[in-house]
């Protein structure tokens, strides 16, 4: 390179003699300012991971505080009862669900069960939805003992931050002022464990009631529903075969079983809820969050893929030269629009007129049709397929411009027609950069933030995947949509701000892997190819 | 091929040569859907923001939309008619109201009216914030980008810290535009203190784009042959002149080029400014009210694609507000349109001169 020969310069017969510059000739000058202004960036470049990171890692401490506390204050022990008492709740949804089947007509005039069999079946279910009743009560008074421990463990917690903040900035007379109470967290724990006897009770009457009732079912004529009532008695004495584990898991609790720093970081990667401020609990999961951000990319790529490289091979291989002219800037134009100005248009035009094609009676056998929301995952993935369709189209291009044209002669020699030639010859040698332009049209469809945030629903849950392929039209909510959506409104500092700067972290280092492997798969090809 | 009519050994139409047709139809057909979506999209928005931004009669342009400030858009009955005012205009005509029934000795007409916020008015502080943003970060982009490049392809020596630099700067390209605009946050918005500011917009945006220019930059360089700075370094001219001479004005167009389409991203992207630089309303435009010069740097402004996103998220869609929603993106479309056009037509007529 010519570095090298700037020192052999020197050896040189003819020397310059230039002015110097604090010692520096002109040459050294100019390239210090080069070489100065690429430190720069690849310093700030750097500097990126460093302040993510430094922003981000506190998260999991905080989240492990988070952890114990829930722990301490009591609030993991009422948990498990609440799932008993959800799973109560489960069995009397399909209850009523039964009921709604067995008042529905089979003819017009002709209900599925008689008017005896409905009266008796509603004075059954009656019945049992009141056997839940001392377990709701237990619960209730024991949710309410539990938040009271967390409000003082909580508001312990921001006292002791206050004095370490008051003592960094060295005001100790204000920091003494500040009284520390210390909870005796066994003593407010004892009527929770306490509870644990009466609760057993209870749930021995509630077994006993429950395996009774299940004795009692009333029984329906028509067989469908006594094929429902069977499913449901299989469920309840699945729910009643629960109770001992829960009495275990109960018994095993201990409020001082340490939380591992592990434990905390696999509640954050793979946790299945994400909710902040909540007056229970709030949780910094972000499964949901990955899994509406890959559900989208998927349909987004679904999309991209065919289109993209079926545009670049038509182009590259079958479209006239004068065609190829005009196609080629046209597509490369579309990735010029702004994905705030396509997530306009999703909200304007697109979200309502897919619904509005969903709802078309011929199309009823399309799953996922017909949609509920406007705004859901394949609305945000349609607009995502178009973000990424040029990226795909012009790198899947230049990777079957890129194959020697001597195969394409040699294959057409051999008399193999056109369409052989480029399923046999052009895509493989090529699909080492189509697979490369892929895998970046995902980096760019994962990274994309205005899209989603506008026309993916934002809601945050894990989208009903047994739904089948009709999952593409629920609601879902992405990593970052919630960055973009959270960040304006948090407190500085606090752990759901660090939670979001966490979840930029993973969006990180998910984005770069993805673009490295891609390179990775480009430079194969390049080699192959010369 | 198209000659194969022609020649002696002209397969014969069959199930195969029909099979091919149908293939070629279908890749055929997946080109021109990609185009025919592209541009219902840019159709749909051209014509229902023409209609925003445009006027059948002299001056043909809607004056107030580009001089004006966003406020609120009032919609009532009064005395029959159905009347449309902004805010400014609406408090102007209460206060006419309060003062004819005052002189009239009456109770004024009750007024119920329909408020939308930002449908009124026009959205000059959105464009003047995206036109500093835009260049204040193209800026920095360029002067870093371009330097790294030369700095990297023509002076720093071949090795493994160069690789590793070259590694770290591709694959930050593929790094989503939110995550830089944490960056941001975290390093000029808190840590630097430098609040919600156009500094830090600019810093933010730069920064994200500079991979990009320093990528698409070094691509030019290397695409000049390395006879030229062989030969002028042989002639005895220093590795500047050899630059300056013989390298960079061969690489000055392929540089410009890729150069206006960061520009065009750098105008287009919301995520980095959305917690470094924008505001969604601001009254006053950046120089106004200014106690110090440097104060300047220090205040954040309105942005067009911000504004945008406010407009369609947080208000109702309507025939009242579409006209805002669609003549913002319509403008913004313009603008962002017409810098990566001329880039893409440019290069066109680039790669067809190179010669060597």
């Amino acid at each position: 390179m010519p570095s090298e020969r700037i020192n052999s310069a020197a050896a040189f017969p003819v020397t310059f003699r230039r002015g110097r510059y604090a010692g520096l000739t002109g040459n050294q000058v100019v390239r210090s300012f080069f070489g100065g202004n690429a430190i720069v960036s690849v310093v700030v470049l750097g500097l990126i991971t460093l302040f993510l990171f430094r922003e981000g890692y506190e998260f999991f401490g905080q989240n492990r505080r988070n952890l114990e506390i829930y722990r301490a204050a009591g609030l993991e022990f009422v948990d498990i009862l609440k799932r008993q008492e959800e799973g109560f709740g489960a069995l009397n949804r399909a209850l009523f669900e039964v009921r709604l089947v067995a008042g529905r007509e089979t003819e017009p005039g002709h209900p599925m069960a008689t008017t005896a069999e409905l009266e008796a079946f509603d004075a059954y279910a009656s019945k049992f939805g009141d056997a839940a009743g001392p377990l709701r009560e237990i619960l209730g008074e024991l949710v309410e003992t539990a938040s009271a421990i967390k409000t003082k463990l909580v508001m312990n917690e921001d006292r002791l931050a206050e004095r370490q903040h008051l003592l960094a900035t060295d005001r100790q007379s204000e920091a003494g002022a500040i009284r520390i109470e210390s909870i005796d967290i066994e003593a407010e724990l004892r009527p929770l464990l306490e509870s644990r006897a009466r609760h057993s009770a209870i749930s021995g009457s509630l077994a006993k009631s429950l395996v009774e009732l299940s004795d009692r079912m009333p029984s329906m004529s028509a067989p469908e529903l006594q094929v429902l009532l069977e499913e449901f008695g299989e469920q309840l004495r699945d729910y009643v075969a629960s109770f001992p584990r829960i009495e275990r898991e109960l018994a095993e609790w201990r409020h001082d079983r340490e939380v591992s720093m592990p434990s905390a970081i696999t509640a954050f990667l793979f946790g299945r809820e994400w909710l902040t401020a909540s007056f229970w609990q709030d949780w910094y999961g972000v499964l949901p969050l990955v899994t509406g951000s890959f559900l989208i990319s998927l349909i987004a790529l679904a999309l991209a893929v065919p289109l993209g490289v079926g545009a670049a091979v038509y182009v590259n291989q079958i479209a006239r030269p004068s065609e190829r002219s005009v196609i080629k800037p046209c597509i490369e134009f579309i990735s010029a629009i702004p994905s705030v100005v396509l997530g306009f248009f999703g909200i304007a035009v697109l979200g309502e007129a897919l619904r509005k094609v969903s709802h078309i009676a011929c199309l009823e056998w399309i799953p996922g049709f017909p949609i509920a929301e406007r705004l859901n995952a394949l609305t945000a993935g349609c607009l995502l397929g178009l973000i990424a369709v040029p990226i795909i189209f012009s790198l899947a291009e230049d990777a079957l411009q890129n194959v020697p044209k001597s195969f394409k002669e040699a294959s057409l020699a051999l008399g193999a027609s056109r369409l052989q030639t480029v399923f046999r010859i052009i895509l493989p040698a090529g699909i080492s950069g189509i697979i490369s332009a892929v895998l970046l049209g995902l980096g760019r469809v994962i990274g994309e933030t205005m899209v989603v945030l506008l026309c993916a629903g934002n809601r945050i849950a894990i989208p009903d995947f047994s739904a089948g392929p009709g999952v593409v039209s629920q609601p879902v909510h992405t990593m970052t949509g919630i960055i973009a959506q959270e960040m304006g409104e948090v407190v500085q500092g606090g752990i759901h701000y660090r939670a979001l700067f966490a979840v930029g972290i993973l969006l990180f280092c998910l984005s770069l892997m993805i673009n490295f492997v891609a390179q990775r798969i480009l430079g194969r090809y390049r080699l192959l190819s010369t | 091929m198209s000659k194969s009519s022609t020649h002696p050994y002209q397969t014969r139409p069959g199930v195969r040569r029909a099979g091919e047709r149908i293939a070629f139809w279908i890749f055929r057909v997946c080109t021109y859907a990609v185009l025919a979506s592209g541009v219902f999209v840019l159709s749909d928005v051209v014509f229902k923001g023409a209609r925003a931004v445009f006027r059948s009669e002299f001056p043909f342009v809607n004056v107030t939309f580009f001089t004006e400030a966003p406020e609120s858009l009032h919609v009532f009955d009064y005395q029959g008619q159905k009347m449309e005012m902004g805010d400014r205009e609406f408090r102007a005509f209460l206060r006419g109201e309060a003062h004819k029934a005052a002189t009239e000795n009456r109770e004024p007409l009750p007024i119920e009216s329909q408020s939308y916020v930002y449908s009124a008015g026009g959205i000059l502080p959105c464009i003047v914030g995206t036109v500093l943003l835009t260049v204040g970060a193209t800026v920095i982009a360029l002067l870093l980008g371009i330097s790294s490049a030369i700095y990297i392809n023509e002076y720093a020596r071949q090795g493994p810290m160069l690789r590793f630099m070259r590694l770290a700067i591709v694959n930050l390209a593929g790094v989503p535009s939110i995550v830089f605009g944490l960056f941001g946050m975290g390093l000029f918005v808190i840590y630097l203190k430098w609040n919600v500011s156009l500094l830090a917009g600019w810093f933010t945006l730069a920064f994200t784009v500079l991979p990009l220019v320093i990528t698409a930059s070094e691509e030019a360089l290397k695409a000049v042959p390395r006879g030229f700075r062989e030969a002028s370094l042989a002639l005895g001219a220093t590795p500047w002149q050899t630059i300056r001479k013989a390298v960079l004005p061969h690489a000055l167009s392929g540089m410009l080029t890729s150069s206006i389409l960061c520009v065009a991203r750098v105008a287009g992207e919301t995520a980095p400014i959305m917690f470094t630089a924008a505001y969604a309303v601001r009254d006053k435009l950046p120089w106004q009210d200014l106690e110090h010069f440097g104060d300047f740097f220090f205040q954040g402004v309105m942005a067009l694609p911000y504004h945008i996103y406010v407009v369609s998220s947080k208000i109702p869609q309507n025939d009242y507000t579409q006209r805002t929603q669609y003549g913002a993106a319509f403008v913004f479309l313009l603008i962002v349109g017409l810098i990566a056009a001329s880039s893409i037509i440019l290069r066109g007529k680039l790669r067809q001169r190179q010669t060597w």
